[in-house]
């Protein structure tokens, strides 16, 4: 697997203050930080590569923070036996249930 | 005191009445967006001669002459929407969108595009292309998002009504931080016209942003082309629910909105009913899936990888982990949505309304946009989307009501919602709790927007 990882080039590719929060990539940082060692640090750079995103260093500590907060659930969802909820063919969303 | 301090409904009356000149009205909110824009950043965009044009031309509507903030996720026909963005991952042009249409042919005028969080993407209102969004009580706190400017500015009354639309909570959450009436329609009863995610979406809606309820009314029937009559609110059955979306609240939320709903109990004459909804933290979840993969068809690793430079970090992550979520997910995620739906359409036999704070905690700061919470320091994205999700996931309307302030004099908002196309039953119920508080909190508004003693 190629995994491109980008020269960070502060000045040139480092959003102007306005574009976010101060702070926001300290905090980022933060918490890539503390998952450190998870499995996705290998699986997601790797996830990336195999579908040609080219991810950065502050890209990879985003997406590992998002990941921290969505996977638990995401498993949850995964493991929720939905077998018998019959499908809702072409839902109206306007309307209750038929 | 200045026409601008009125409602929505007031300012249309003075106007038809003619007690208050239109032209006076629009310069009176032009001069104040300049005066008090600079340190809220809610409107990032005005165009006086177009204002102007749409007021010369205002058909003799319900809202003729009144000024209006739509928010940047909407196009104009002098001005393509930026959905808070540098780049918007669809293709955008100026255009009638139906908001547009529907405020035009109301006799509305728009006098400004409202600020929004990035791409949509976020209950804070902090990150955006054009800076952070800051909210009228404190402007180091959060306004919400992504409908931050439209709800900005209603609190700040630079305007008297605002459009916002809600994908997951995007109206309600910027009118719980801002303290005002935040209407989430039907799925498909407002107007989407125009939005460029509206051939996909089964999520977003558009919706008003007002002081109170019936300003939502008005701006309401106007979003949806239909009249949203009053009606009658006696023995109204409220469900609320013990769980997290209830529980995991600060203490003086929860104290707020106990107390509106044994107040909205007291004034229908009605009844409270504890009743169960289970997995209601998955359908929060289901709903992120659905709305994350409904944009995923245009995306490419070509563009994801030519990304514009000037989108948030946060943004570019979020992204590209989108496209790692797996199928199964995505496919259980609509599974959810089948059980929700049919979750409430029976428990909407059993009650009228159910009623939950909007958001866990009020705004939180701008630079630190977490929340503490019984339950431990969440993200208020994470904290917020507990309750909000499921009526963007089953379809179903929901309304943000303010019930109080806290310690820090910052809103405290109340959530109710109904069945299906029950839209005027939630404007109802908002007006009983008002009537049963006194208008209080209705008529709370911050220190930056205290009544002005001028002519308009």
């Amino acid at each position: 697997l190629r995994l491109r990882i980008l020269s960070f080039a502060a000045p040139r590719r480092a959003p102007p203050a306005r574009v976010h929060d101060r702070g926001q990539d300290e905090r980022s940082s933060r918490v890539a930080g503390a998952m450190e060692g998870a499995p996705a640090d290998e699986l997601i750079p790797a996830g990336l590569a195999l579908l040609g995103i080219e991810a950065d260093e502050v890209d990879l500590a985003v997406i590992a923070a998002v990941h921290g907060f969505l996977w638990p659930p995401i498993l949850e969802l995964l493991a929720l036996d939905t077998s018998e909820v019959e499908p809702e063919r072409c839902p109206d969303l306007s309307q209750a249930p038929r | 005191v200045s026409a601008l301090d009125l409602g929505l409904r007031a300012q249309a009356a003075a106007i038809a009445a003619g007690d208050v000149d239109a032209a006076e009205l629009l310069e009176a909110s032009l001069a104040r967006i300049e005066q008090r824009n600079p340190t809220l950043n809610a409107v990032v965009e005005t165009f006086p001669e177009r204002s102007g044009e749409m007021l010369e031309s205002a058909p003799d509507g319900p809202l003729r002459g009144v000024p209006i903030v739509i928010k940047d996720e909407w196009p104009l026909p002098w001005r393509a929407q930026r959905f808070g963005a540098a780049e918007l991952m669809a293709p955008t042009a100026p255009g009638e969108s139906g908001p547009y249409r529907a405020l035009r042919d109301a006799g509305a005028v728009i006098v400004g595009v409202g600020n929004m969080h990035e791409l949509g993407a976020g209950s804070t209102g902090n990150v955006s292309v054009y800076g952070p969004c800051h909210n009228p009580w404190d402007t180091e706190r959060c306004p919400g998002g992504s409908s931050s400017g439209p709800a900005a500015s209603a609190a700040a009354r630079l305007v008297a009504g605002a459009v916002g639309a809600d994908g997951v909570g995007s109206v309600r959450f910027p009118a719980a931080y801002c303290g005002l009436t935040g209407l989430k329609p039907t799925f498909g009863r407002s107007t989407m016209e125009g939005h460029h995610a509206a051939p996909v979406t089964t999520t977003i809606v558009s919706g008003p942003l007002c002081a109170d309820a019936g300003d939502c009314r008005l701006l309401g029937s106007v979003l949806f082309g239909e009249e949203l009559a009053a009606g009658d609110t006696t023995g109204l059955r409220i469900g609320i629910v013990r769980d997290a979306v209830s529980e995991d609240v600060t203490p003086e939320v929860r104290e707020a909105c106990g107390t509106a709903i044994e107040a909205l109990r007291a004034e229908t004459g009605g009844e409270v009913r504890e009743v169960s909804l289970p997995d209601l933290e998955l359908s929060a979840l289901a709903t992120i899936l659905i709305v994350n993969g409904e944009v995923l068809g245009v995306t490419t690793a070509e563009r994801l990888n030519h990304l514009h430079p000037e989108l948030s970090p946060i943004a570019r992550g979020t992204l590209k982990y989108r496209v790692l979520t797996p199928a199964a997910a995505v496919a259980k995620a609509g599974q959810v949505r089948t059980l929700m739906r049919r979750r409430l359409a029976a428990l909407f036999d059993e009650v009228d309304v159910l009623a939950w704070p909007t958001v866990p905690a009020p705004a939180p700061p701008l630079t630190e946009p977490l929340v503490e919470l019984p339950s431990g320091t969440l993200t208020a994205d994470q904290a917020n989307v507990r309750g909000a999700g499921l009526a963007n996931l089953t379809g179903t309307p929901a309304i943000s009501v303010p019930v109080g302030l806290g310690e820090e004099r910052l809103p405290i908002a109340l959530q109710l919602q109904a069945a299906w196309g029950r839209d005027e039953l939630l404007l109802d119920a908002a007006e009983a709790l008002e009537r049963a508080n006194g208008r209080r909190w209705v008529e709370s508004r911050p220190p930056l927007a205290e009544a002005e003693p001028t002519e308009a």
